[in-house]
């Protein structure tokens, strides 16, 4: 009896030390600076924005030492439960990925104020978070521009995720820099109402595809990889890809990625951390920090020559100078007017 | 003309997962097994469909291993229903569960990404002979139910398995098959997701299909000519939303979205009248 109880003892230690992989897992070490971060629903492998917020904490664990932790989250409901569950393991940052964590990120700031935040897309007012949001419009009015000096069907589509206020502000920016560059230009708009349903990306940019567009802009997550496989079957049609570089996973038929470098503003608050002095409050990058921006156009040179390059310039350095404001909303859209350059 | 026919295909493409899933449904709870963990079934489907075809670079064999991905889910539900006599709506839930949660490990083991797979060789245009097959497999199912010997067991499994041993059969051995025909047929739903509408599984892909395939059960009556109907409803709205969308522009996109699960509400809720499930539904034997 002894003996049976003992060996049945021993079997859950294993197989319990086998399920937690305690043989490998090591903890972060004394002193050693730990990140966490709670992806939003999208979560990770959406090539998109959530991998690219993982890219910076690689990026920190490869340059600073960091000790990095991932949670995902299912569901809205998981925001929460995720933030608490970092908390508790008191790291030096936790990154809340998303406009989503907003309010779930203000609740659980407010009740650890001796822990350290940073929420992407999204201003909470606490402080001790810090807030780091993207100038979208103004990456999303050049490839707005870019689509309009593109398309030969004068009718361009954009496909967003979910119709809130962040990506209404690459709507914004996009419709506004077509019409800069033509102001006649036709922008179809239709939303998934999801960020991983990749079929009705498929769907959804299929229809606007045949309706007449030939250039859709997505902002969309994983909602996206769907429209990108609608354009592979056709000819002439592109998409513009979001977030991260999308321009590889259908050469030619990506006609550029609107980046947003969250890598880079990830990294630069690890950096800050282990400087010393970190960032807080509210900071916003935008076209001169790089952290935002088009792709080099590495397999669709062809359709973009250099007079259109230096268009492209000349409306960027616009922006940077503000001589033209790209609008961050429908509103702001109805009064956008095009500038002479 | 040209919105019509974009709605006819749409609606047909849309219809087709949620058909498989349904007919699944239908052909479990006429057994007497409430089979919740159709989302699930799908999701094993998609993903082990994916994964296959990505290995062998054979769709083909894709779809079966979907098939059979799905059935032993079934399976895994038709013995915790029968042999364990299991609260059905847990298993399912713990299943739906499991699927998910099993299909975001495998990527990473498989793919070394989390969140999506890579992009897999796909059935192409072919998949429309999966559009066909489900409508065949309705006239089949019905025909089946209705018709043969095998459809009266199950039908009185679902209705009154004591009559059934009395019969001289194992009521529990014709709910195994028939729950686990149900994951096989959802596992093909979520195939169709996978490597028939795309080329590639992605988390969350099955965005409430499975669930939306159970309000078609109860909207069809639990008779698969029925269920494939209000599936046909179902992809028919969801399709409307996609084409309306931006064309009626005081309606905002938010509305547009909910009109798939406004039907599935006035279908559950008026509609269809008064139903009767069957009386054995979920009560184990």
């Amino acid at each position: 009896m002894y003996r049976r109880a003992l060996a049945a003892f021993l079997a859950c230690v294993v197989s319990a030390c086998a399920l937690s992989g305690c043989a490998r897992h090591r903890g972060p070490a004394r002193g050693q600076l730990t990140l966490g971060m709670v992806t939003d629903v999208g979560g990770l492998g959406d090539q998109s924005f959530n991998d690219s917020a993982y890219r910076g904490l690689v990026t920190a664990r490869e340059n600073l030492g960091a000790y990095v932790q991932v949670l995902q989250s299912r569901s809205a409901a998981d925001y929460q439960p995720n933030l608490n569950a970092l908390t508790n393991l008191h790291y030096g940052m936790i990154y809340a990925i998303g406009f989503l964590m907003g309010l779930d990120l203000d609740s659980v700031a407010k009740d650890h104020p001796s822990q350290r935040y940073a929420i992407i897309d999204a201003v909470v007012d606490d402080p001790n978070v810090t807030s780091i949001t993207f100038r979208e419009q103004d990456g999303s009015f050049l490839a707005g521009a870019l689509a309009a000096m593109v398309s030969t069907s004068h009718h361009i589509g954009f496909l967003g995720g979910a119709d809130i206020p962040l990506i209404e502000k690459f709507e914004a920016g996009y419709s506004a820099g077509a019409r800069e560059i033509d102001p006649s230009i036709r922008v179809d708009v239709k939303y998934a109402g999801s960020f991983d349903d990749v079929a009705a990306g498929k769907e959804l940019a299929n229809l606007m595809f045949n309706d007449g567009a030939d250039i859709i802009f997505t902002a969309a997550g994983k909602v996206g990889l769907g429209a990108i496989e609608a354009a592979k079957a056709r000819d002439g049609d592109f998409i513009i890809g979001v977030d991260s570089n999308q321009d590889g996973l259908a050469p030619g038929k990506v006609l550029t990625s609107m980046v947003k470098k969250v890598d880079v503003a990830v990294f630069d608050v690890a950096k800050s951390l282990r400087g010393g002095h970190p960032i807080s409050g509210h900071v916003v990058f935008g076209l001169k920090d790089g952290a935002i921006g088009l792709t080099d156009f590495a397999y669709t040179k062809q359709y973009v020559g250099s007079e259109r390059r230096a268009r492209l310039d000349t409306i960027e350095r616009a922006i940077v100078s503000g001589k033209i404001v790209p609008p961050d909303s429908r509103a702001a859209l109805a009064g956008f007017k095009p500038v002479s350059l | 003309m040209e919105i019509l026919s974009a709605l006819i295909v749409l609606t047909l493409i849309k219809a087709t997962p949620i058909i498989y899933a349904a007919l699944g449904g239908v052909i479990s709870e006429r057994s007497g097994v409430i089979n919740i963990g159709l989302e699930g079934m799908m999701a094993a489907g998609a993903f082990t469909a994916a994964i296959v075809s990505y290995a062998t670079n054979a769709p083909l064999l894709g779809v079966l291993a979907g098939i059979v991905a799905g059935g032993l889910a079934g399976l895994v539900l038709a013995i915790a229903a029968t042999r364990f006599k299991v609260d059905q709506i847990v298993a399912g839930t713990g299943i739906n569960l499991i699927c998910a949660g099993g299909a975001a490990y495998g990527l990473v083991l498989v793919f070394n990404q989390p969140g999506a797979s890579k992009q897999v060789n796909a059935l192409g245009p072919n998949y429309w002979v999966l559009v066909v097959l489900a409508f065949a497999l309705a006239i089949a199912l019905q025909w089946l139910l209705s018709r043969t010997p095998w459809g009266l067991r199950v039908r009185a499994c679902g209705e009154n398995p004591r009559s059934v041993a009395a019969a001289g059969l194992d009521p529990l051995a014709l709910r195994t098959f028939a729950v686990t025909l149900s994951g096989a047929l959802a596992g093909l739903g979520g195939a169709f997701l996978s490597i028939g509408e795309l080329n590639l599984y992605s988390d969350g892909m099955t965005a409430g299909r499975g669930f939306i395939a159970l309000a078609a059960v109860i909207f069809g009556r639990w008779n698969p000519l029925g269920a494939t109907a209000a599936s046909v409803v179902f992809g028919l709205f969801e399709a409307l939303q996609y084409v309306l969308q931006g064309k009626i522009s005081w309606l905002p996109a938010d509305a547009m979205q909910a009109l798939p699960y406004i039907a599935a509400l006035i279908a559950l809720a008026g509609v269809t009248g008064r139903v009767r499930a069957p009386a054995s539904d979920g009560v184990p034997y």
